[in-house]
């Protein structure tokens, strides 16, 4: 029982030795040929992109944001955290009883007023 | 959790709600005006549930009433941080009502956020567990960096983020602590890993066990961030000087009230067994701290980062009570240490809002918080001079005031529990500190004014000046009554 | 697996985070780097709430597991069971999750504003004041 359990992996590590092989091998075989003179190497611009065909590249690696993004990335870093505790709750949700259940409409009221609070205040519009 | 658990918790919710009251009327009304009144006014409500508190704690037998799965007890001590919180509040908010009248928006957020962090500093107080020490904490911590953000000028959100930052930080160091405390007790509620150190400790390891020796320290660490001392008080001159100065106010006294109250009913209830490895290490800290900060507050030229290095040497001042510990000290006198640092509390509280409710007075028309902007106020501003020059010869500690009568108890704890040494430390200090809070009244009374036009205040920071300044001068001259309900409020933490 | 394994990961993690927040240059980064020390302690939390049996516990298991299957038949509050002191642990750390949550999106706001006021998230930049 235990063997086919294993061999199960050794199966996954063939795979993945080949998968390392193949390319790596290939890779080894061209710089190998360039010595002989078979592989012509005629660089140019659309060669050196790093996608030959598709969209145009724009811009560098790390963009910068605007920073209206983070006004959203932090209401929803908020209320999307505060669900956590509607969890456990909503698990033990018939042996907690009423008093839990008002107890969490109390706590979903503070982040209805607080959602309320950040629309008038017009943080969630895009300006 | 039932509806007397409510009832227990009834300040704080009272208090909480106050603030959201606040921010919406803010929303409705075009009157900004009112909404420093309704702060006030409102705080009426969280004071009669005290006081109603208060009244019921003499019908039980312990003293105390536990609530909320044992994580919330209502007793003299708590109580006596939700009147000195409450104290202050109505104070702040009182002398901030020309300063906000200045701000163009967000008038209701700011009274708001002080409440809440009031109710964070109240609920502190309250404690009996790690988990809701640590969310009482945050609750206080939060909103104060918000305000310190509030300007939101280069200065003011340096300040903030520096503040958030380092208080993150610290956060979560005191979580590593707490967690280490709760895996070797099994427990996070106090008065349960008292009981369970007891049977486990290994007295040839300091502190026990090596599991709470870092721990202990790491919770010392988290602590001693929030009462601004050292080696944790890097953020506390950046935050006083680029935070609106009512805030800094606010900061300095109740920040710290509520820090030494938590500390006072962790160590002294949770951590007992061991009490005599971590009074080791308050009193060297107390000894760092209080040179440290005096020796710095020499080089200031801004008020507001002096009266910082100053807040930093009277958290070494406070940490002497904290290091007075019972066991050192003969039966009969042991509450000396813990209620001292109470009555040591209310009078910083009481002396260091005169002394910034002058400042804000005096900078908002001179716009400068330099020392040298002071000059010539004894002429242009005889009143505002007058309480500043008072509330420094407090900080100083010099008889008739609040400030002499703290250091007295302090001082005598000290002395009483063999911590002689300590007390050398303090009274060399006190000396230095004369040397920069002096330079101030110096600079008022002998130096030329740039100009002569007076100094005007309005109604309401007049009225907080006088019950400032009447403070310092009641608690100099009779500070029984104080001490007595001190000393009713610590007996919980002996038991 | 046993405890020591889980905390040592959870030193690793908190180690890295402190090393972060103490060291590197962007806001952003610093808090990310605080995230992780919360982390670290989060792993501590849940490894001690699932080893170390509370001494109420240890002393009387029997007692201890009937009274769970009791409260759980009956519907009691978890207040009042052994469950609450076994869950300790887990109740801590998600405090700690939503109270982070709270200081980022503060942390993410300020942030907004100095970049505002300066054009840069650079601390070693936030140096108006001294001395």
């Amino acid at each position: 029982m235990l063997e086919d359990y294993f061999r199960q992996y050794g199966l996954i590590a063939i795979f993945t030795a080949i998968a390392v092989i193949l390319p790596g091998s290939l890779l080894v075989v061209s710089w190998l040929l360039s010595f002989l003179r078979i592989r012509p190497s005629k660089p140019n611009d659309v060669k050196r992109s790093p996608y030959e065909c598709g969209m145009e590249l724009i811009g560098d690696r790390w963009p910068q944001f605007n920073f209206r993004y983070y006004m959203f990335a932090i209401l929803f870093v908020v209320f999307d955290v505060e669900t956590i505790f509607i969890y456990p709750w909503a698990v033990q949700f018939k042996q907690l009883g009423f008093f839990a259940f008002a107890e969490m409409l109390v706590f979903i009221l503070i982040l209805v007023i607080g959602w309320a609070y950040a629309w008038n205040h017009k943080a969630l519009e895009w300006r | 959790m039932t509806l007397h658990d409510l009832y227990l918790l009834s300040p704080e919710l009272s208090l909480a709600s106050l603030g959201m009251v606040v921010i919406i009327l803010d929303m409705v009304l075009r009157r900004k005006g009112v909404l420093a009144a309704v702060s006030v006014v409102g705080l009426l409500a969280p004071l009669a549930f005290s006081i109603s508190l208060w009244g019921d704690l003499s019908g039980e037998p312990d003293g105390q009433m536990v609530g909320i799965f044992n994580t919330l007890v209502v007793d003299k001590f708590s109580l006596f941080f939700k009147f000195l919180v409450m104290g202050i509040v109505a104070l702040v908010v009182m002398s901030s009502v020309e300063y906000v009248s200045r701000l163009r928006q967000f008038q209701g957020e700011y009274y708001g956020l002080m409440l809440f962090s009031a109710s964070g500093m109240m609920l502190l107080a309250a404690t009996t567990d790690l988990i809701s020490t640590y969310v009482a904490l945050e609750l206080t911590t939060l909103p104060l960096v918000a305000l310190a953000a509030f300007l939101r000028d280069s200065r003011s959100t340096e300040a903030g983020i520096k503040f958030l930052l380092l208080s993150a930080m610290s956060s979560a160091v005191l979580l590593y602590g707490m967690t280490l405390t709760y895996g070797f007790t099994g427990t996070t509620q106090l008065v349960e890993i008292f009981e369970r150190l007891g049977a486990s400790l290994d007295a040839t390891v300091p502190f026990g066990s090596h599991a709470l020796f870092l721990g202990v320290i790491m919770i010392v660490a988290g602590f001693g961030f929030k009462i601004a001392a050292v080696p944790f008080q890097m953020w506390v001159p950046d935050v006083y000087e680029g935070a609106p100065t009512p805030i800094t106010a606010y900061l300095s006294v109740a920040s710290k009230a509520a820090g030494f109250a938590i500390i006072l009913r962790v160590f002294y209830i949770g951590f007992g067994e061991i009490s005599l490895d971590w009074a080791a290490l308050f009193a060297v800290l107390s000894a760092v701290s209080m040179t440290v900060g005096n020796l710095v507050a020499i080089a200031q030229k801004n008020i507001k980062r002096m009266l910082a290095y100053s807040t930093i040497a009277h958290a070494g001042f406070l940490m002497v009570g904290v290091a007075s510990i019972a066991a050192r000290v003969p039966v009969g006198e042991t509450t000396l240490g813990p209620s001292g640092v109470l009555f040591y509390l209310v009078a910083y509280a009481v002396t260091n809002l005169a002394a910034f409710f002058a400042i804000i007075a005096i900078s908002n028309r001179t716009g400068s918080d330099m020392i040298s902007s002071f000059a010539g106020m004894g002429r242009r501003a005889p009143f505002l001079a007058i309480i500043l020059a008072f509330a420094i010869v407090s900080l100083l500690g010099i008889p008739p005031t609040a400030g002499f009568m703290g250091k007295l108890y302090m001082f005598s704890a000290a002395m009483k529990s063999d911590l002689a040494w300590l007390v050398v430390v303090g009274v060399v200090n006190s000396a230095i500190s004369a040397y920069y809070y002096l330079k101030v009244i110096r600079v008022m009374y002998m130096v030329d004014p740039e100009g002569e036009e007076k100094i005007h205040v309005a109604y309401a920071p007049q009225a907080a000046l006088y019950i400032t300044a009447l403070g310092i001068l009641a608690l100099g001259i009779f500070p029984g009554p104080l001490m007595t309900v001190a000393e009713k409020a610590v007996a919980v933490l002996f038991r | 697996m046993n405890l020591e394994n889980f905390l040592i990961f959870s030193g690793i993690i908190f180690s890295i985070g402190l090393y972060g927040a103490l060291s590197k240059k962007n806001v952003i980064t610093v808090l990310m780097s605080i995230e992780l020390m919360f982390n670290g302690v989060n792993i501590a939390l849940i490894a001690f709430s699932r080893y170390v049996v509370p001494q109420r516990i240890a002393a009387d298991p029997v007692a201890a597991e009937a009274e769970v299957a009791r409260a759980l038949a009956e519907g009691t509050a978890l207040g009042e069971t052994v469950l609450s002191t076994l869950l300790t642990g887990q109740v801590f750390a998600i405090f700690i999750i939503t109270i982070a949550a709270a200081e980022v999106a503060l942390g993410l706001g300020i942030v907004i504003a100095m970049y505002r006021n300066r054009e840069t998230v650079d601390v070693t930049q936030a140096n108006l004041m001294r001395g």
